[in-house]
């Protein structure tokens, strides 16, 4: 009897002992249930911006009801908390001051515009709390977030694929399929996105051996932008690539045609929306950008995001949404081997943001990592506008 | 430089149509209306939603788009400006409350989406969008190395006829005869009989009917239809126009319409992109320097 009670013992210490081992590498499972992790999005719901914050909201909520229902992440529900920052750079740092310090998140996403983001990611380095951003494309959003201060800022993350890589992949591809000798560069100097996307054309084009035959510039407040069109037409260039945001595209796509012009329209994040390849139509037929994301990916994490999303809210997802839902996921994975406390934020916020540097999961965007500079590394997918509002792969470009 | 030319006159009879508005209630009111600039996205906003959402005819989408931002005129009258006036508030307080009437118009477009409580209103959010294509018939003809497209063509004449129409009802009808009693000595003309409230009411409304109509010619010929049109593209290039026109003359608002869109273009032909806003508003820096009633101003104190 008495050696039963010993064998009995044994058993369950072996069993408790073996629960431990579970919860340690799965993430601390015991430690999780029941709690929450507190994420906070800064998007631009409305303003200038508003033509991309909906949807990475939408995509974010999506992903949170899915991890959600499917038990959480360890057990722990994900609270996300979305504020709209009207597309004021002001108003975007000031609520992730909030966000920090008095709603006390373990993370932040965002914001949508990087105007904004050079304002809101040097706050959250210095106040150590990871971000990680879900649209903005322009120069020093990774790592350099304190630029002109070129220290790398350690707890800024972007899983949007930066202009720097995109337009030139653009290029290239272009490059190689019909050997352009000329260029002119259309480009709203007023705006940071704007104005970067121009300066990567401006360096990037003399390695294809395409000559630039000039840089026009223009406010993105112009009523109307014939006059600038008018001038690129005149030069006859094999390509124009206009570097904007919003309705300018379209709205130079449609004048260049009009004035009779058959080149190429290459450009960059700016044509990367429904709206604008059906705004620009018939117009912006053959009009190339490179992608994070393709609708018409067949592979599975990627249908299955399409079809939730076309379920959840009755209408095609684009990038903006394929981004805000991988941001959650990227955040969940870290969170899920993190470790967490739930007791010592400041602790919890480092390990999340050690455990974001190792991500390595299937998302809609293909699969994904950051790289050393905690930018993305993933696929970019070369597509063409097919005048009917909508858009057709042309190429895809393996990370290197 | 034809083309150019072109685009100087089309530009010109843009900013013309949207600071007619403007000046016709500075005229009256001696103060600047700024949710003028919402009307006008309102007007191409509305008959946007009408042509698409509802499936009317263009034709009627107009009509009732036209109608809408004359009844907003009714809004700015009663809400913005008639309770000011009443307390004899200062002309800033009036352009306070129209900046505010302003914000929450764009607000509530920006906000329409589908499932929102503005869908009935818009559902693009701030996203721009253009009418269909057919919804006008709209050729382009190449004539002589010139690009011409109808619905920026149109745009003159409309413009010309507009202006035309409005100079004969403000010069030889009894409403105009009234309206420049009132924009001359509000209290003169009360005493001699004339509704002095009434005259406003139906300036504003007009004002706006015109606004309205402006930002749906502008939608047709731009392909540009947001929540921020009025406020982004126009707002600040009325005033610019207006002061170069001279405040509160109609003649005035159509000549710095077109002076302005002919500088704007010339900069850019001669000195390039990057300078085009500078030289255009060193322009108008000169002329408030040189002549700071304007174009067409009042040294004669008669107005409109």
């Amino acid at each position: 009897m008495k050696r039963e009670r010993v064998i009995l013992v044994f058993l369950a210490a072996l069993v408790l002992a073996a629960c431990g081992t579970t919860s340690s590498s799965g993430g601390g499972g015991n430690a999780y249930a029941g709690k929450t992790i507190k994420l906070g999005a800064i998007l631009s719901i409305t303003g200038a911006g508003g033509v991309y914050g909906p949807q990475s909201r939408d995509g974010m909520k999506l992903a949170v009801d899915q991890i959600n229902k499917s038990g959480g992440v360890n057990g722990a529900m994900i609270d996300l908390t979305v504020n709209d920052d009207a597309s004021l750079k002001a108003q975007s740092a000031q609520l992730a001051q909030t966000m920090i310090q008095q709603d006390q998140d373990l993370a932040l996403l965002g914001p949508t515009l990087s105007n904004s983001a050079v304002g809101v990611h040097p706050l959250a380095e210095s106040l150590k709390t990871p971000i990680l951003a879900v649209s903005t494309t322009g120069i020093h959003i990774v790592p350099d977030c304190n630029y002109p201060d070129e220290t790398p800022c350690k707890y800024v993350f972007r899983d949007s694929l930066g202009e720097q890589t995109a337009i030139p992949d653009n290029i290239m591809a272009y490059a190689q399929d019909a050997h352009p000798k000329t260029g002119v560069l259309l480009v709203a100097q007023d705006d940071k996105f704007s104005s970067d996307g121009g300066t990567i054309v401006q360096k990037t084009v003399d390695q294809y051996g395409i000559q630039l035959l000039k840089v026009i510039k223009f406010s993105k407040t112009e009523a109307d932008l014939s006059p600038y069109v008018t001038q690129a037409v005149q030069l006859k260039p094999d390509v124009i690539f206009i570097t904007s945001l919003g309705a300018i595209p379209a709205k130079i796509m449609t004048e260049a045609r009009n004035e009779g012009w058959t080149g190429q329209f290459l450009g960059g994040n700016g044509f990367n929306t429904a709206t604008v390849s059906k705004q620009a139509g018939a117009a912006g037929k053959g009009a190339r950008s490179a992608s994070a994301w393709y609708i018409g990916n067949t592979f599975a994490s990627n249908a299955d995001f399409v079809n939730a999303y076309r379920a959840a809210y009755s209408k095609d997802p684009d990038q903006f949404a394929a981004q805000g839902y991988t941001g959650i996921k990227i955040i969940a994975d870290a969170a899920k081997r993190a470790n967490l406390t739930f007791t010592d934020l400041a602790g919890d916020r480092d390990k999340l943001r050690a455990a974001l540097e190792t991500v390595n999961i299937d998302t809609p965007l293909g699969p994904f990592q950051f790289t050393s500079t905690h930018d993305v590394k993933q696929t970019v997918w070369i597509i063409q506008m097919d005048g009917a509002g909508g858009f057709t792969l042309v190429h895809e470009i393996k990370p290197s | 430089m034809g083309q150019q030319v072109l685009n100087a006159i089309f530009i010109g009879s843009i900013y013309a149509l949207f600071a007619v508005g403007y000046t016709l209630v500075f005229g009256v009111l001696d103060i600047l209306n700024l949710a003028h600039s919402a009307v006008f996205m309102l007007g191409a906003a509305i008959t946007y939603s009408l042509v698409v959402n509802y499936h009317q005819s263009f034709a009627v989408a107009c009509v009732l788009g036209i109608a809408s931002c004359a009844v907003m005129g009714l809004v700015i009258e009663y809400i913005c400006l008639r309770p000011l006036r009443r307390r004899r508030a200062p002309p800033i307080a009036a352009l306070i409350s129209t900046i505010g009437l302003a914000l929450i118009i764009v607000a509530a477009v920006e906000q329409g989406r589908q499932g929102s409580i503005f869908s009935w209103l818009w559902v693009d959010g701030a996203n721009s969008v253009s009418f269909p294509s057919g919804t006008v018939p709209n050729p382009t003809w190449h004539v002589g190395g010139l690009t011409l497209e109808a619905t920026k063509v149109a745009i003159v004449p409309v413009t010309v006829a507009l202006m035309l129409v409005l100079g004969y009802f403000i010069r030889f009808t009894q409403f105009g005869r009234g309206l420049r009693a009132v924009a001359e000595n509000p209290r003169a003309a009360s005493l001699m009989g004339l509704d002095v409230d009434r005259m406003i009411t139906l300036t504003v409304v007009l004002s706006s009917a015109l606004g309205g109509a402006a930002g749906i010619l502008f939608g047709l010929a731009i392909s540009d239809i947001s929540p921020y049109i009025g406020r982004d593209n126009l707002e600040i290039r009325g005033l610019a126009v207006i002061v170069l026109g001279g405040m509160g003359s109609i003649p005035g608002a159509v000549a710095g319409g077109y002076l302005l869109g002919a500088i704007e273009v010339l900069a850019l032909v001669v000195f390039g992109s990057n300078v085009r806003a500078g030289v255009a508003f060193a322009a108008l820096f000169l002329m408030l320097v040189l002549r700071p009633q304007g174009l067409f101003g009042a040294q004669v104190h008669e107005r409109l």
